[in-house]
């Protein structure tokens, strides 16, 4: 991805990219970027996690209290509950998504009728912001959907599933789900328009049928963007609020509280630093994990 | 493409460029008729119009001063303190998020205002369970609400029930309503608060003396657990098992999916006899059913009558931050609000109680069943929000009415609130009050 | 990358080979499939667009499925009243397209001089730095930049897109990066051997074929910067200068009885993102099957 190379053209001059220098105006490219990055955000995350090391609300007076947030952290059922729930939740929904998003792209390529039509509605999802989707399911969830299942008869389907502690979470990864399929759709989309036809025929000639092109050719050919939706979507799932709020608030009960949520509510809550604390923990522990997953999957990356 | 990208790029960064124009244009349209401007933070949506009648009013009678309202909301108030530049007089729920600006000394001294005088004294220890600023008086009551049972009047007269005074009397008339076909209690579980705010805290209410009991958690602190003398396991068990008892046989089956505005529709249309909820809910009832004849009874939880008490919080208090650069203005509009013609009507507008030593009694049919005891002094503050928001005191009780064990989730209350003594920062108001 | 190019070109010298348009089988089971799925978008779709149009008396009944009748403007005109909403659209749009212009030139920038100087360690570096941030949560950035917004006066609109901006570029970046290392350096070269500055080559001829990644990070920074609740409403101290969805979700919290003017500002505020994705869904699209087919 790097090399240097070597182009040989018309007349005798060969054209080296050195190694060595850099153009000063590459600098005036990423500098400014990178200070006001690091002012917008590396530095308020400094202060942030600073402030875990105390016992700030952000209002008055405060004082160090060294690793008490910490220590407390670990031994907090609460927090390992939702760290659970959350990567449970993660996990399912990665896969949900990526399985349903990658067949209807697969779909959305193909030779069908209506291709932008059925394209733009597929996207729609991802316009809609998080409250508003939280709120219609919620409502359908709720309502709409035991109403259809007490008029036609059928038990499971009478009671909202939101109110059910073992399979509210069902209804959480649902939802979320198609918010997040539009995205991953349109690079799954980029990267099946990027492979090229020929590849298929030349398939087509060796007498290979579709179910074999699409596991033998598409899939390995697409390896690269499927890690970019993976890390993206594990990292965004991780970070579930919106959605989880509307539906449920945590509830019923605790069973559905994600880690934003329990950080988030220590932003009023007086708990501030400790859940900052927690948070600092929930950053590296996202880091780690988004590491490991390139590393796994390391020489298929488009990285 | 090329001359498409840059002129499409163009385009936008013009289009960027006049609305920045615009935007601070319209920033700038400040009122120019040199008033002083008083920032008023105001969040109580039933009663938004009405507040705004009367700053509008305020600003009519006076040319100094001019006043607007903010609704933005607790979290935006609570950046405002964060980014230094509060409100300069907030209307708010006090509760404990609230109380954090008292706790930390970011709110001003009150005392030697003309209304701080008209304050009821035994109101106090409503404010001080939360915490205080050593020395100062920070926060001045503005209007207390009454919550207790609310009935359906006409299904009572229907069936011939009586106000139940003990714990025998409820349930026999749980069981002649039942037995009649109609639900007892209309649940909302799927809103946690209305859980805690109606259910565990009338039951908790009605059996455990709320400030003796935080104040031994408090001295308590870290030791609070499965040995300790004082705990939520301990004392909170009996009146929490009553509640499921509730919960189990007399409530409407499908509560787990149903919200506040859900019960409130349903509730004025007769399909429950009572409703767990406090005084907000008659004007939601009302939209629905203006010609209801309810009433409200306190919880009996014993079978002794005495016991009967019914749930105050402090639904608005008045508070001026230190970060405020327009205090004597502020001061000004809260002497307006203190005028009993205003705090007294704002008090009738809401069904709540005027905290004043010169307030007039409500006279609303609904809530007369509560005023004796209020004016007895019978009353307790919510078990539910005198806990720190970082025990998430209504998702529990949501899983224990929802079914969950009462045992585990009341050692887990204990463990938690252990824990946030154990992280508690040593603040100079810790003589009295919380411990966070 | 070199070889796809040559089979293209084959191809379309190829006589009696027409690229584009084939006498194949439209595949009509797969089309079907994909319009019932449809309905899992429409119907959410539907409740939201007939509640809009529903008396509020209507919008409580219990039926949300139910057609509206009468049918209605009052939730749009009320919706329009109580959120402001010429202001806080007016507002919005301010801000997205700040952040959406700000974030495609200064992640194009920084990508590009990232992938030509990737064996230079501050460049390659900076590409983790930048990446790294995408998992620092909110929370821990919050409080620390309300304050620090509010001593620097960008508590408005303006740190509002600064701080955006800010939230996207690694994201943004990554994509840039991604699509960068993908147009061969033949292109730059022979630029340069014109003579071209590395400034002159990268906005005549690298910026261009930037088009399709430029569109699609633009419409990803736009859809954040215009659904964005959280962060406007902490940073922005003046109300009257919020964003649309903070306006919406005051308003919510305010008259949470009366879907019919909830739903209809949700309509009114989803329709931009519709328009503004519709506009360029054909840029990403076409652009992305164009820069695959140029390889």
């Amino acid at each position: 991805m790097s090399t240097t190379t070597t182009i040989v053209t018309a007349g005798d001059r060969t054209v080296r990219r050195s190694s060595k220098r850099v153009e000063p105006i590459y600098y005036l490219f990423l500098l400014p970027t990178l200070v006001l990055f690091t002012l917008a955000i590396t530095v308020p995350a400094v202060m942030g996690i600073f402030f875990s090391f105390t016992d700030s609300i952000g209002i008055g007076t405060w004082s160090f209290n060294g690793f008490t947030n910490y220590i407390a952290a670990f031994s907090d059922p609460a927090i390992l509950q939702s760290y659970l729930f959350t990567f449970g939740f993660s996990i399912v929904t990665v896969i949900v998504v990526n399985v349903l998003a990658f067949l209807l792209a697969v779909g959305l390529v193909s030779r069908i009728r209506f291709k932008t039509g059925l394209r733009a509605i597929f996207v729609i999802p991802m316009v809609i912001s998080g409250i508003i989707i939280a709120y219609v399911f919620n409502f359908l969830f709720s309502n709409s959907i035991p109403a259809l299942g007490t008029a036609t008869g059928i038990p499971w389907l009478s009671t909202s599933i939101l109110a059910n502690p073992d399979l509210a979470w069902v209804g959480i990864v649902i939802v979320t789900a198609w918010q997040a399929i539009p995205g991953t759709l349109l690079i799954y989309i980029a990267g099946l328009l990027s492979i090229p036809g020929d590849v298929y025929e030349a398939a087509d000639i060796d007498g290979a049928n579709k179910a074999q092109q699409l596991t033998r050719i598409t899939v390995p050919l697409v390896a690269g963007y499927f890690v970019i939706n993976v890390v993206l979507g594990f990292k965004g799932f991780l970070n579930a609020y919106d959605i989880i709020k509307g539906l449920t608030d945590g509830g019923p009960g605790t069973s559905t509280r994600s880690v934003a949520m329990t950080i988030i509510a220590g932003f009023n809550g007086g708990d501030y630093a400790y859940q900052i604390a927690n948070a600092t923990i929930f950053f590296i522990v996202a880091i780690l994990i988004s590491l490991l997953q390139l590393s796994v999957t390391r020489g298929r990356n488009a990285l | 493409m090329v001359s498409g990208k840059r002129t499409r790029t163009a385009r936008v960064f013009a289009v960027a460029a006049a609305l920045a124009i615009a935007g601070t244009a319209l920033a700038g349209c400040a009122p120019a008729d040199g008033r002083e401007t008083v920032r008023f933070t105001f969040s109580k949506r039933e009663a938004i119009d009405f507040m705004t009648k009367v700053v509008n009013d305020y600003n009519a009678s006076q040319d100094e001063v001019r006043v607007e309202i903010d609704t933005s909301g607790v979290d935006i108030v609570s950046a405002s303190f964060v980014r230094g530049n509060p409100p300069d007089l907030m209307l708010a729920n006090y509760n404990f998020e609230v109380a954090r600006f008292v706790q930390r000394c970011a709110l001003t001294d009150l005392a030697d205002t003309d209304a701080a005088g008209r304050i009821r004294t035994d109101l106090k220890p409503l404010l001080d369970q939360y915490g205080i600023c050593p020395g100062k008086t920070t926060v001045l009551p503005y209007s207390v609400m009454a919550a207790s049972v609310i009935y359906n009047k006409e299904i009572f007269a229907k069936y011939g029930i009586e106000v139940p005074k003990t714990w025998d009397e409820l349930i026999a008339a749980c069981d002649t309503l039942k037995a009649a076909g109609v639900a007892p209690f209309y649940g909302t579980f799927k809103d946690n608060w209305t859980i805690g705010q109606g259910w565990y805290d009338y039951a908790v209410g009605g059996e455990v003396p709320v400030v003796d009991f935080f104040t031994k958690m408090n001295e308590e602190g870290t030791n609070v657990g499965p040995n300790s003398q004082t705990s939520f396991s301990k004392d909170f068990a009996k009146p929490v098992e009553q509640m499921t008892q509730l919960i189990k046989d007399y409530t409407q089956p499908n509560a787990a999916s149903q919200a506040y505005v859900d019960g409130n529709l349903a509730f004025a249309q007769g399909k429950g006899a009572m409703y767990l909820q406090g005084p907000w809910a008659f004007g939601e009832i009302a939209k629905t059913s203006p010609d209801l004849q309810l009433g409200s009874f306190p919880l009996p939880m014993t079978n002794d009558p005495k016991d009967l008490k019914v749930r105050v919080n402090m639904d608005l208090a008045a508070m001026i931050p230190t970060g405020s650069h327009h205090q004597k203005a502020a001061r000004d509009f809260l002497a307006y609000l203190y005028q009993p013609q205003v705090i007294d009507a704002y008090n009738a507008s809401q069904l709540g109680f005027a905290p004043t030593t010169d307030a007039a009694m409500p006279t609303d049919p609904r809530i007369e069943g509560m005023i004796p005891y209020y004016t007895d002094g019978a009353v307790y503050q919510g078990a539910s929000v005198l806990v720190p928001k970082t025990i998430p005191v209504f998702n529990y009780v949501q899983a224990i009415a929802l079914g969950g064990d009462v045992k585990s989730t009341l050692s887990t209350m204990d463990a938690d609130w252990a824990r946030a003594a154990f992280l508690a920062p040593k603040l100079p108001s810790d003589t009295k009050g919380s411990a966070k | 990358m070199s070889t796809q190019t040559l089979l293209t070109t084959e191809a379309l010298t190829t006589p009696g080979r027409k690229p584009r348009i084939r006498m194949e089988r439209v595949n009509w089971s797969g089309t079907i499939i994909l319009i019932l799925c449809t309905a899992t978008v429409l119907i959410p779709l539907y409740l939201t667009i007939a509640m809009a149009f529903k008396t509020s008396k209507q919008s409580v009944d219990g039926n949300a499925f139910s057609f509206p009748a009468p049918f209605s403007l009052d939730g749009f005109v009320q919706a329009w009243d109580l959120t402001k909403f010429p202001v806080g659209a007016g507002v919005s749009l301010l801000v997205t397209a700040g952040t959406v212009f700000l974030t495609v030139v200064l992640a194009a920038f920084a990508s590009y001089a990232i992938v030509r100087n990737w064996d230079h360690k501050l460049f390659r570096y900076s590409f983790f730095y930048l990446l790294a941030a995408m998992f620092i949560p909110f929370p821990v950035v919050a409080l620390p930049q309300i304050q620090l917004t509010g001593l620097t006066h960008l508590d408005n609109p303006f740190g509002v897109i600064l701080l955006a901006t800010m939230f996207q570029l690694s994201f943004s970046v990554l994509l840039f990066t991604a699509f960068l290392r993908s147009i061969p350096l033949e292109l730059e070269e022979s630029a340069r051997i014109d003579g071209a500055s590395t400034w002159q080559t990268f906005w005549r001829i690298i910026f261009p074929l930037l088009g399709p990644m430029s569109a699609t990070v633009g419409i990803f920074a736009f859809l954040y910067a215009w659904n964005d609740f959280m962060m406007p409403s902490l940073i922005i101290s003046d109300p009257a200068l919020q964003t649309l969805p903070v306006r919406q979700n005051l308003f919510q919290n305010q008259f949470s009885s009366n879907y019919n003017v909830a739903f209809a500002s949700y309509l009114m505020a989803m329709a931009p993102a519709i328009v503004a994705y519709l506009f360029t869904q054909r840029w990403v699209m076409e652009g992305v099957t164009q820069g695959a087919v140029k390889g």
